[in-house]
């Protein structure tokens, strides 16, 4: 059967041979099928229940074991929710400050990184991904022991220039600089692979003609470089701002969303509603909002980023 | 391929609307147990840490006496062992014979998951007296049934630095009242320059813990807020006062208390008795420094202990083999040989109170320079005042802290952060603030 | 010379980033050689100590080490393999072929990302108990196997590869699995590395769902594993310590093998060819 289907069509492609602007090869609508097949089927048999679940549930309240249909209540509740309006407010401050700074860092990093004149070129790499391969627990501890008022790491350095101590996780404004510095420290190193390969895909020619043409360094990264990065910027930008507003493991870990709920975020907020006040029908109204405010803005990047559909 | 998906999809839909979306619920009340029952087969029991370890040692004398038996004890691991067992009451499967869940925890499972639990009474009777009573009150329904067995109790005393103390000249063992600490803390700082208590205030533990000393909860009896209470706001204007005077010194979790206490930080711990086991672990070297009264009392004469901590055992619904299950909670727990040797392997304090009588509890303490610090940790175990759990208590507790931090650090009247504090309550939950006198 | 001034600062900025990554990794390193008592003491110990040997013996006693190992190996590799298949063919169609239903498809891909996972526990784990699937490699495997964030790291990838190249292997007669074996997986060989980089990685690291899945501890993968060194008043840091970096070596090895591919130079000869 996947013989005859994946037979390859005899009709010349309406844009064949060209590059820029011939995203799709018009026409092959069947084998396209076959390729996305796979993980469409594993999505609807694994995902679309649980998906659909969630979306129902948000349309009941539970109390004492009893579920209650209550229509669109458990929305309304949401604009009432102070929690919800403050913790969507902390992942936007962190949105507009981690995201940029993150992907530009990555970006900067992987373009150095991949330069042939530079020697140990893998051991940097390496250390540079480091932060992305620790195991959650780990990462807990080493920053709670880094970041501790009396005695820690950071404290100790601020005091040898004669700064005086923070107080990193008590401190309602300093715990949020203090979350915005470990998460991107974590994930810096993951997007600059992501961009490292991307960066494979750029054609020595461009930057031979580029060189000839007489472009210095700057020129060749703002011309080349990030034009022709466009898709897996894109891709890095769409990411982070999901995993920012979807942030959970770092403020769990290192804040628990204190003090005064400085470090709430809505996925921290919808895991305490949902599992310790068992009110899921809530946590899932909570989680279909953020849902909501993902897509807007990830729309908004997509139109930002002018990809052509 | 699409036509699948248009096909799936409305089949999904049915399925959901056949009501397993929103989690099922159990159909029986449960096995009714019998203490008597012939037992046989195989259990499978979750816990975590000391206390898995306990239940291995203990499971080999249970199959010994009990032949044709078998008990399997998984570690779970402490850390999101809740969101473990909280995804298997709302999904009602996948949860084993015996589930280990803390006091804390126990109430907000049976508001939430009444018939998520088999009732324990039947197993043994009239023996729920023998157990420490704030914990019976906190693993009880509304109707009466018992619906988790105490394990072992968190019964709360002040650790005291000896040396701090002498060096300002201060008698430990004269501390009546919390008034008493303050003025004496003050002296110890002038001394040694230390703080009075180390304590991580954004979890509101503290204030929970002298709520609970004072005989109340974050609720009345009749599910009220009670927030507003004379008993709250001394609490909060004591810890207020406390760090008003520089006398508390604000860390952060388990770990920041353990590290402030191993250097020396502050002069006293108000701690539940398994901080012994973390002092032996991880201090030796604080070894003959340390010496634990009982809590000051608000007032002379008054309570001197509270509860933080401790848990219990529970047969889920779910249980496939619910009699054999019962048959070795009972020997775990209501059995002061097995409670005994917990306290003396595992450092797992009774609430069984039966155990306390053993002559292990009365035995010289060498790391306390020979004191009989276990004494005075049984003597203060019934002692433990009960207090009303609501369903509301975890979405409070929040609220709470928020509330603590207010006050305390934000420099807030106590009275009015907690007058607040009771508003957003009563917004969130529809509860009423409970009229004060 | 003066070539080697110019990047000087370059070496500088890698080299602070460099420091600023491996510290906390440093201080893991020291932590796993002492005991748990000596990380609670002020000053923190600088230098390691003597304890490697005693930690090692309790971690391999207490959560059987090299078996949990394993475990997490065989998911991890199988994950990977089976997992980059999907997501590779599912990016290529997206971005190269143009059917209706496709931006549906991408749509779809995406709202998988933007859920968050905590409020699909539930259900999912009944699917999985209903299937009789509790306490199987199955379904730490299955259920994610199509992985929204490698279906779009594969189709950005692939946006911009050369139609040209695609069209050439028609016109030679080679169908379009066989042009996706041969001539489209070949090129995209650095993206395709960076997708196997995060497929292992987050599968090795993955906790929640295999700690709601495995019942028994010899199932046990390394973050459940070593979660039972986390007691309620007790933890045995060092002995995580010791385990978190041991389980961090496998994942750098990976990470060296497979940034190899990030090599300049394969696409440029291709479409030149």
């Amino acid at each position: 059967m996947t013989s005859t289907l994946l037979r390859p069509s005899r009709r010349p492609s309406a844009n064949a041979g060209g590059r820029a602007g011939a995203r799709s090869t018009a026409g092959r609508s069947r084998p396209g099928y076959w390729f996305v097949l796979p993980a469409v089927a594993l999505f609807a048999i694994f995902f679309l229940y649980p998906l659909l679940s969630s979306l129902w549930q948000s349309f009941f309240s539970t109390t004492g074991g009893e579920s209650t249909w209550v229509g669109g209540a458990q929305y309304l509740r949401l604009f009432h929710d102070p929690l919800v309006a403050k913790s969507l407010f902390n992942v936007g401050l962190i949105l507009v400050i981690q995201v940029p700074l993150m992907v530009c860092t990555a970006l900067g990093l992987a373009y150095l990184l991949n330069q042939s004149w530079l020697r140990f070129r893998t051991g940097f790499r390496a250390m540079h991904f480091l932060p992305a391969v620790t195991t959650l627990v780990a990462y807990s501890l080493v920053f709670r022991v880094m970041l501790a008022t009396d005695g820690g790491a950071v404290n100790q350095l601020l005091a040898m220039v004669g700064m005086s101590p923070v107080d990193w996780l008590n401190s309602e404004a300093w715990s949020r600089v203090a979350l915005i510095a470990s998460i991107t420290w974590r994930w810096t190193g993951y997007n600059m692979v992501i961009i490292l390969a991307g960066l494979q895909g750029i054609p020595a020619e461009l930057y031979e003609a580029a060189r000839i043409d007489g472009a210095g360094r700057w020129a060749i990264f703002t011309k080349i470089v990030i034009p022709q990065l466009r898709p897996v910027i894109l891709f890095s930008s769409i990411t982070s701002t999901i995993g920012a507003l979807q942030l959970f493991d770092e403020n769990f870990i290192l804040t628990g969303g204190g003090p005064n709920n400085a470090t709430l975020t809505p996925v921290l907020y919808l895991y305490k509603v949902g599992f310790q006040q068992f009110d899921f029908g809530y946590a899932s109204a909570i989680a279909w909002l953020l849902v909501a405010i993902i897509a807007v803005v990830s729309v908004v990047q997509f139109a930002i980023m002018k990809e052509k559909k | 391929m699409p036509k699948a998906m248009k096909l799936a999809a409305p089949l999904l839909a049915l399925a959901l609307l056949s009501g397993c979306a929103t989690g099922g619920v159990p159909s029986a009340a449960g096995t009714k147990l019998s203490s008597d029952a012939a037992v046989s087969g195989q259990i499978t029991v979750w816990s975590w840490d000391v206390a898995a370890t306990a239940l291995k040692r203990l499971s080999k004398e249970y199959t010994k006496e009990h032949p044709g038996t078998t008990i399997n004890v998984v570690d779970i691991g402490y850390d999101n062992a809740y969101d473990k067992m909280s995804v298997g009451l709302q999904a009602n499967s996948g949860l084993p014979d015996v589930i280990t869940v803390e006091t804390d925890h126990m109430p907000a499972y049976i508001h939430q998951f009444p018939k998520a639990f088999t009732d324990l009474k039947p197993l043994i009777g009239a023996d729920e007296a023998q157990f420490d009573p704030s914990k019976i009150s906190a693993s009880s329904s509304a109707d009466g049934k018992l619906l988790s067995m105490p394990w072992d109790s968190g019964t709360v005393a002040l650790y005291v630095r000896t040396d701090y103390f002498k060096a300002a000249g201060v008698d430990p063992s004269k501390l009546a009242t919390w008034d008493d600490l303050i003025t004496a803390g003050e002296e110890v700082k002038a001394a040694t320059g230390h703080a009075l208590i180390s304590t991580d205030l954004s979890t509101g533990s503290l204030f929970q813990m002298l709520l609970q000393q004072q005989g109340q909860g974050i609720f009345t009896p009749d599910g009220a807020i009670n927030l507003t209470s004379a008993a709250a706001v001394k609490a909060l204007a004591l810890i207020k006062t406390m760090n008003d005077k520089g006398l508390l010194d604000n860390v952060k979790g388990w770990d920041g208390r353990v590290t402030a206490t191993k250097n020396g930080k502050s002069a006293v711990m108000p701690e539940a008795v398994w901080w012994i086991g973390t002092l032996t672990g991880e201090m030796p070297e604080l070894a003959n420094k340390i010496t634990v009264v009982p809590l000051p009392a608000f007032t002379a004469g008054g309570t001197q202990t509270s509860n933080d901590g401790g848990s219990t055992l529970a047969i889920p619904t779910q249980a496939k083999n619910p009699q054999l299950a019962g048959s070795f909670v009972k020997f775990m727990l209501a059995n002061k040989d097995n409670q005994v040797s917990m306290m003396k392997d595992e450092g797992l304090f009774p609430s069984y109170l039966p155990a306390l009588d053993a002559p292990l509890f009365h035995a010289p303490q060498a790391y306390f320079g020979g004191e009989k610090v276990y004494e005075l940790f049984a003597a203060q175990t019934p002692k433990i005042p009960s207090i009303t759990y609501t369903s509301d208590n975890a979405k409070a507790g929040d609220t709470v802290s928020s509330a603590v931090v207010a006050a305390v650090l934000n420099h807030q009247d106590p009275a009015a952060a907690l007058k607040s504090a009771a508003e957003q309550i009563a917004t969130a939950t529809g509860r009423k603030i409970a009229q004060q006198p | 010379m003066t070539q080697t001034l110019k990047r000087l600062p370059v070496y500088l900025v890698l080299l602070v980033g460099a420091a600023l990554s491996i510290i906390p990794f440093l201080w893991m390193v020291i932590a796993s050689t002492h005991t748990t008592a000596a990380l609670f003491a002020t000053p923190l110990p600088l230098l390691p100590g003597g304890e490697l040997w005693k930690n090692l013996a309790r971690l391999q006693q207490e959560t059987n080490f090299s078996q949990v190992m394993v475990n997490s190996l065989v998911v991890a590799v199988i994950y990977t393999a089976f997992s980059c298949v999907v997501s590779a063919m599912c990016g290529y169609g997206l971005a190269k072929f143009r059917f209706r239903g496709r931006g549906l498809v991408l749509g779809a891909v995406l709202l998988t990302m933007m859920i968050p996972m905590q409020v699909l526990l539930v259900p999912l784990f009944q699917m999985m108990a209903s299937l009789g699937w509790v306490n199987s490699y199955q379904a730490l495997i299955l259920p994610f196997l199509a992985n929204a964030f490698g279906i779009f790291l594969m189709r950005q990838a692939f946006l911009d590869f050369p139609d040209s190249l695609i069209e050439s292997a028609r016109i030679d007669g080679a169908g379009e699995l066989k042009t996706f074996y041969r001539i489209v997986m070949p090129v995209a060989r650095p993206q395709l590395a960076a997708l196997m980089i995060y497929t292992f990685i987050s599968q090795w690291n993955s906790f929640i769902w295999p700690l709601l899945m495995l019942n028994t501890e010899d199932k046990y993968t390394l973050p459940v594993a070593l979660n039972t060194m986390i007691g309620l008043s007790r933890v045995d840091y060092s002995g995580l310590m010791l385990g978190s970096l041991l389980a961090t070596l496998p994942l750098l090895l990976v990470f060296i093998i497979f940034q190899k591919q990030f090599v300049s130079g394969l696409m440029g000869g291709a479409v030149k060819g």
